[in-house]
């Protein structure tokens, strides 16, 4: 077991190797000169080459990733163009709406969309199946600031039940924190829940097909435990495989909802550093989040033998 | 045909197939096909209605989209504006119009350039063993990069035109369209008939046209679909954040991201185009659903 999250932990290093050099090499594959776009049309030359010296594009690749690989290697993700600050201190800045949006999220889209899932397979072929597979294509199809546009208009503007834009730091106040990304949570959630939901109900039918669910009816199980104990212990692994690989839609919804609600997190960072055109920002915060995703996704791994004591290492 | 067949041996076999299928007459019509499929038929239909209006945008009485009239700003829908003005008085019902022709763009441009290499990439990857294993790292690596995130970094360092944004997010999709055709050739070249074809001396590059590559066609064609779906929400948002679209051209998402200041007020600005872009991705979503189920008959009623 021990040799196995070693192996697993191991396996992740090559592949955030390769993001870090994906994500550096994008400096030097960019169709024409980064530092000029970077610079803008206003630029004077000599602000072309301040910026290409503190990219460090006048140095050789192999060279200057090595440097850069080496301080990121050690937490330094580089100075911000635009503010001078350190990368990893404007993020660090930023982690706490972003973290707390998608905690909310998570639990919102879970504690929903697998009991979705597990009543539309219950009730295969009945009208509840079908409300929850439009709601399933609804969900991929509506894009992220649209429904939330369409909360806040409804909910905090014409309700006046929460507030509209913002962010209220959690040692403010849990009721305040929580009113303030309830919307944005739940429509961050949309997709989330339609990809759990879809995923749940195929899983659930296969399941329920088994011969060990009929021998549960059989010697006069309860439905109930039918369902959340006998199959949907054996429909998980798809489940959280799904969770994991759909939090890829959360990181990208994100960084979408943050601008719709005014919030300020990492998603508010990358975009003000678009607009700003702030490479080593948007370079270290791609970089955090796809680790993050690389993190979560490891994690998924190691919980696939908690829910299928038959996988051992 | 339907004369039942004997055997030298007096016993019956089983009738040929035609017999227990629907009668010839009662498919291909349309009433049937819509029956048979109704989520293609629904999801083509809408789409083909949005497509026609981004073909034919000049002739709805729309005017030019970034014709400015200050005097006439953030007006609401009304008889002469049926969607209203944005803050620079340009008519929101043309821009809407007009912008479906960029999602629609966007849309079927990456979903056929990331298939075309994403199946290049797939083959490759399935048939030269010491490449895999390259391919595969990179695309373990560039698959944990979320999709979105990939194509700021890319818009970040390019000019904004609609092609970078179709090249960005082209970029973000083929490691998946590369990895679905790696897993149809790996379970493929397992097939009795290409083992046939390779044991009696079938050159390769004929293995992977004519016995590979059509069996890849039905799941390329579900994913290229959801691709498409994909695409345009990627360059909606893209747009809607400032890195997609240069604000000059009218796309669904510069209308929105332009509409974003006001939406408290004027809300119509934002609601027009998200309407949309809604149905316009809900539509494509449809037909990729609808496409699924009938290609492959084993997820059918499943997923």
């Amino acid at each position: 077991m021990f040799a196995y999250i070693l192996r697993r932990i191991m396996a992740t290093i090559p592949v955030m190797a390769v993001v870090a050099l994906f994500v550096f090499s994008l400096l030097y594959i960019a169709p024409g000169d980064p530092a000029a776009i970077i610079a803008g049309d206003q630029a004077t030359p000599a602000d072309v080459e301040r910026i290409r010296a503190s990219l460090g594009l006048d140095r050789p690749f192999l060279i200057r990733f090595g440097d850069w690989l080496w301080h990121v290697l050690n937490g330094d993700l580089g100075t911000s163009i635009f503010t001078n600050l350190p990368v990893t201190h404007m993020i660090a800045q930023r982690v706490q709406p972003t973290f707390s949006l998608m905690v909310l999220t998570l639990t919102i889209a879970l504690s929903l969309a697998i009991p979705m899932g597990v009543l539309a397979a219950w009730k295969h072929g009945t009208w509840i199946d079908r409300v929850v597979m439009i709601f399933a294509v609804l969900g991929f199809s509506l894009p992220v600031f649209v429904v939330g546009y369409l909360l806040a208009y409804t909910f905090a503007l014409q309700l006046d039940m929460f507030p509209v834009q913002g962010y209220t730091p959690f040692e403010d106040g849990f009721g305040k924190w929580l009113g303030n990304l309830v919307l944005p949570a739940v429509a961050l959630a949309g997709v989330y829940m339609a990809l759990i939901a879809r995923i749940t109900r195929a899983t659930m039918l296969e399941v329920l097909n088994q011969d060990y669910v009929r021998t549960a009816r059989a010697k006069g199980v309860g439905q109930r435990a039918i369902l959340f104990v006998h199959a949907l212990k054996n429909a998980a692994v798809p489940i959280v495989t799904i969770v994991g690989i759909g939090f890829a839609s959360l990181i990208g919804g994100a960084v979408v909802t943050e601008s719709v609600f005014a919030i300020p997190g990492l998603g508010r960072l990358v975009v003000d550093a678009i607009l700003r055109r702030d490479y080593p920002v948007i370079q270290g915060v791609v970089l955090m989040f796809s680790f993050v995703y690389v993190i979560v996704n490891l994690l998924v791994d190691l919980l696939y033998t908690v829910f299928d004591p038959r996988i051992r290492y | 045909m339907s004369t039942t067949t004997l055997t030298p041996d007096g016993l019956t076999a089983a009738p040929d197939l035609a017999d227990i299928l629907p009668p010839r007459k009662a498919r291909g019509k349309i009433m049937m096909f819509i029956y048979r499929y109704p989520t293609i038929a629904a999801g083509g239909a809408m789409l083909s209605i949005i497509l026609a209006i981004a073909i034919f945008a000049p002739l709805l009485w729309t005017v030019d989209p970034t014709a400015l009239a200050p005097a006439k700003r953030t007006r609401f829908p009304s008889e002469q504006y049926w969607f209203g003005t944005d803050m620079l008085g340009r008519d929101v019902y043309s821009r809407v119009l007009y912008g479906a022709r960029i999602s629609l763009i966007v849309g079927f441009s990456v979903a056929t350039l990331a298939s075309v290499l994403g199946m290049l990439v797939g083959v490759c990857s399935g048939f030269i063993r010491w490449l895999d294993a390259i391919i595969m790292r990179v695309i373990d690596g560039m698959m944990s990069i979320p999709g979105i995130l990939l194509a700021i970094a890319l818009m970040a360092l390019t000019r904004a035109s609609v092609q970078t944004v179709v090249i960005a997010i082209t970029v973000a999709e083929v490691p998946r369209v590369s990895r679905l055709v790696r897993g149809v050739v790996l379970s493929l070249r397992e097939q009795p008939y290409v083992e046939a074809a390779i044991a009696s001396g079938t050159r390769v590059p004929k293995i992977i046209f004519k016995h590979i590559l059509p069996n890849t066609m039905a799941p390329i064609i579900v994913q290229a679909t959801f691709i498409c779906a994909s695409a345009m929400l990627t360059e909606a948002t893209l747009s809607f954040i400032g890195a997609g679209t240069p604000p000059t051209i009218p796309s669904w998402g510069n209308i929105m991201a332009e509409g974003r200041a006001l939406w408290q007020v004027k809300p119509y600005i934002v609601f027009f185009p998200a309407i949309f872009l809604s149905v316009t991705v809900l539509a494509v979503n449809l037909l990729g659903d609808g496409l699924r189920d009938a290609l492959d008959p084993r997820l059918a009623k499943k997923v």
